[in-house]
């Protein structure tokens, strides 16, 4: 690398690397993240606070046994309800006072058994709140089983038996690859969405970078006196390589700090904590369909910060850049569901789509290698192509003050010199 | 070594339709002060850009230091473009030393060279701030070492001196005689007819994309001949332009400098003045490059019309 091409290099990721907001993302996201791991775990072991109920049965039949039930009700080995007597006195009375216990908050809620609820199966829960879906699952979940018992004794039928011989199916899902076979519940879906999303934004924010200091460096005028040293089209270069460069750092020094908690937190908490379980490839995959999705965008997007003159003046021309990522992101459930299908890999040899859809191909599947290569040919072909297109326009755009270019002028910018 | 530090040949530049630079020919021998002049929008800041491949020429030839245009060759040229510009959130030392980077120097050698130039522009205790927090005039001398930083042998300004303070003036013309003094070519574009009478050897004229004029000052000056003569006086000199033999009056408020016909006779219009205003000074002079500049520039708005 020319002495030229290094300095370039150089200066846009010291600027990049030592600027507040890449120190604070790259700081923050390991604790969110390491939070967001391990706070659930911590509030399930302390297992809140129990959800203080009473129950109100018009029917008269089944009040002690619900209490009962639910007092035995477990989730994740814990206790959730903490069940309180209704009180003496007629059927409104007490309803009336669960009410107002209700309200004063000495009570979280109140389940009312109306007195058909067997034949109408229905029944209400008055509470304080009523998004607590899970608690409220349970109570659900455990009433009716009361309530079905009931029917079936009613019936002449033993409920014992009648549970275990309707047992549902508990499918184990197994990924088969090379490397052998993995139980996976859903995680490595998940895994791989989540890191689908922080692809999408890395890409999007630093080729956005890109462009705002291209528009800066315009403004500041200091455009021309590099210009005079080096080429513009190694000053575009120097630039995407230094800025990509400040992006992969990121991605390392959140990696290492991730890897840090798991090991940390592979001696107390072993086994309780969903850690990503990827794969070499997989990480492979991440860092390589960034550098190229980097490189096509960020392209796109260095021709828009050199064409216009205020970021405001940019807004017009990112939309039709976004589109394309935006429309791959809206492709994953197609590939989700069905990562080998024609649809699926057709997407994810379109270069624009690549980045985003055949990286995530790779993280649930591990598709043939010939698609693989023919997809990072093709996009790098499209890379090549859109260089050179925003090469023309940066070497023309960078000394073009005043009125915004329309298309027709940027084409023309592009065709001659 | 060729005799030439910028020679230009042919060269053509057009935006749009609009000529900005006509067929322009023109050579900058080595050494001295070379003054590029010409109104606004004659065509000096492209032509400079054209040489510094900012911009590339739509025909004709350019060659620096003896060698046709190319990166190594401008490699051996500081350039300060009109617009002035650094990276606002850059330290001093890191933006100087990668503006002598970016022309080939290496980070070493110069950081090594740094600390004179940071001494005598007295910058030395900002060495270390960011270059947003540096007063416009401290901006100015820190552009001045990034273009002489990595010792080029031709230094092409663009109005090196707008925006200074008398201060700063000084301070820039000394360091540039100086530069000179040690070989090196000075190119400066302005239309501060004043700063190029003092330190230019040599210049061009440039209106409509067009040279008009160049050659040596005192050449050039001896061209337009001794038919100028500055009059000092109290009293009210309107008639002096309708005088038989006088051109052109211009008044500099404290003195006019009246522009005479070719034969007229200095004698005859200074009793005429002496006539009706009392004079305290009358003095034949060699035209001033002011003079030269708006009388040819007019002259050939007039020929072109």
């Amino acid at each position: 690398m020319s002495g030229k091409l290094w300095a370039v290099v150089r200066r846009e990721y010291l600027e990049r690397v030592r600027s507040k907001a890449f120190i604070i993302a790259t700081l923050l996201v390991p604790v969110l993240m390491s939070g967001m791991m391990v706070v659930p775990f911590f509030a399930m072991r302390a297992g809140g606070k129990l959800l203080r109920v009473a129950v109100l049965d018009a029917s008269g039949s089944f009040q002690t046994e619900i209490e009962e039930t639910l007092r035995r009700a477990r989730f994740d080995d814990k206790p959730r309800f903490d069940v309180r007597p209704p009180g003496g006195g007629t059927l409104a009375e007490r309803e009336r006072r669960l009410k107002e216990a209700v309200v004063a908050g000495r009570l979280d809620g109140y389940l009312h058994l109306p007195k058909d609820v067997i034949e109408s199966s229905a029944a209400s829960y008055f509470g304080r709140t009523v998004s607590n879906r899970m608690d409220l699952g349970v109570l659900e979940r455990q009433v009716g089983e009361v309530i079905v018992s009931r029917r079936l004794s009613a019936a002449g039928i033993d409920p014992g038996e009648v549970k275990g011989l309707t047992r549902g199916l508990d499918l184990r899902t197994v990924r088969l690859s090379d490397a052998g076979e993995k139980e996976d519940r859903g995680a490595a879906v998940l895994v791989s969405i989540i890191l689908l999303m922080i692809l999408y934004t890395s890409i999007l924010m630093w080729g956005q970078l890109v462009m705002t200091s291209i528009i800066e460096e315009k403004t500041s005028r200091v455009i021309e006196v590099v210009a005079s040293g080096v080429p513009p089209t190694q000053i575009l270069a120097g630039k995407l390589l230094g800025v990509g460069g400040a992006g992969l750092t990121q991605f390392l020094v959140w990696s290492v700090s991730l890897l840090g908690v798991s090991i940390v937190a592979a001696g107390p908490l072993a086994g309780s904590i969903p850690l990503p379980d990827l794969g070499l490839l997989v990480l492979g995959s991440f860092v390589v369909f960034f550098l190229l999705g980097f490189a096509f965008y960020a392209s796109l997007y260095a021709s828009i910060g050199a064409a216009v003159n205020t970021v405001q003046e940019a807004q017009n021309f990112v939309f039709p850049v976004i589109i394309p990522l935006v429309l791959g992101l809206m492709c994953f459930p197609v590939v989700l569901e069905s990562p080998d299908g024609g649809l699926a890999v057709a997407l994810s040899l379109v270069p624009f789509l690549t980045p985003l859809l055949m990286f995530l191909r790779i993280a649930v599947l591990t598709p043939p290698a010939w698609q693989i290569a023919l997809s990072v040919i093709l996009l790098g072909a499209a890379i090549v192509g859109v260089l050179f297109v925003a090469g023309r326009i940066y070497r023309v755009g960078i000394l073009m003050y005043g009125k915004k270019p329309t298309f027709p002028e940027l084409m023309r910018w592009v065709r001659h010199i | 070594m060729s005799e030439f530090a910028l020679r230009l040949d042919g060269v053509s530049k057009a935006f749009a339709g609009h000529a900005a630079v006509r067929d322009l020919t023109l050579t900058v021998p080595r050494g001295g002060v070379f003054g590029l002049l010409g109104p606004n929008g004659a065509g000096k800041t492209t032509t400079l850009r054209m040489v510094m491949d900012i911009l590339g020429a739509d025909a004709g030839e350019i060659e620096i230091l003896g060698r046709p245009a190319d990166q190594a060759a401008r490699d051996r040229v500081g350039y300060m473009p009109e617009e002035r510009g650094l990276y606002p959130r850059m330290e001093l030392e890191e933006q100087l030393v990668f503006m002598a980077q970016i022309k080939g120097l290496s980070r070493k050698e110069a950081l090594a060279r740094l600390g004179p130039w940071l001494e005598r522009l007295s910058l030395a205790e900002w060495r270390k701030r960011k270059t947003n927090e540096l007063s416009k005039g401290m901006q100015q001398k820190a552009q001045f070492i990034a273009t002489v930083l990595h010792e080029p042998e031709l230094l092409i300004m663009d109005e090196p001196m707008s925006g200074l303070d008398p201060v700063g003036t000084d301070v820039m013309r000394e360091v540039m005689l100086d530069l000179s003094r040690r070989g090196a070519t000075i190119v400066l574009s302005s239309h501060q007819m004043d700063t190029v009478e003092r330190l230019c050897a040599r210049v061009a004229l440039l209106n409509r994309g067009q040279k008009v004029l160049d050659g040596a000052v005192a050449e050039v000056k001896a061209r337009h001949g001794k038919n100028t003569a500055v009059l000092a006086f109290e009293g009210d000199g309107a008639f002096l332009a309708s005088l038989p033999g006088v051109a052109r009056v211009s008044d500099f408020g404290r003195y006019v400098e009246i522009r005479m016909t070719e034969g007229a006779d200095p004698q005859a219009i200074l009793a005429a003045a002496a006539s009706r205003l009392r004079i305290r000074r009358f003095e034949i002079v060699e035209p001033s490059l002011h003079d030269i500049f708006v009388e040819t520039v007019t002259r050939h708005g007039e020929e072109a019309a």
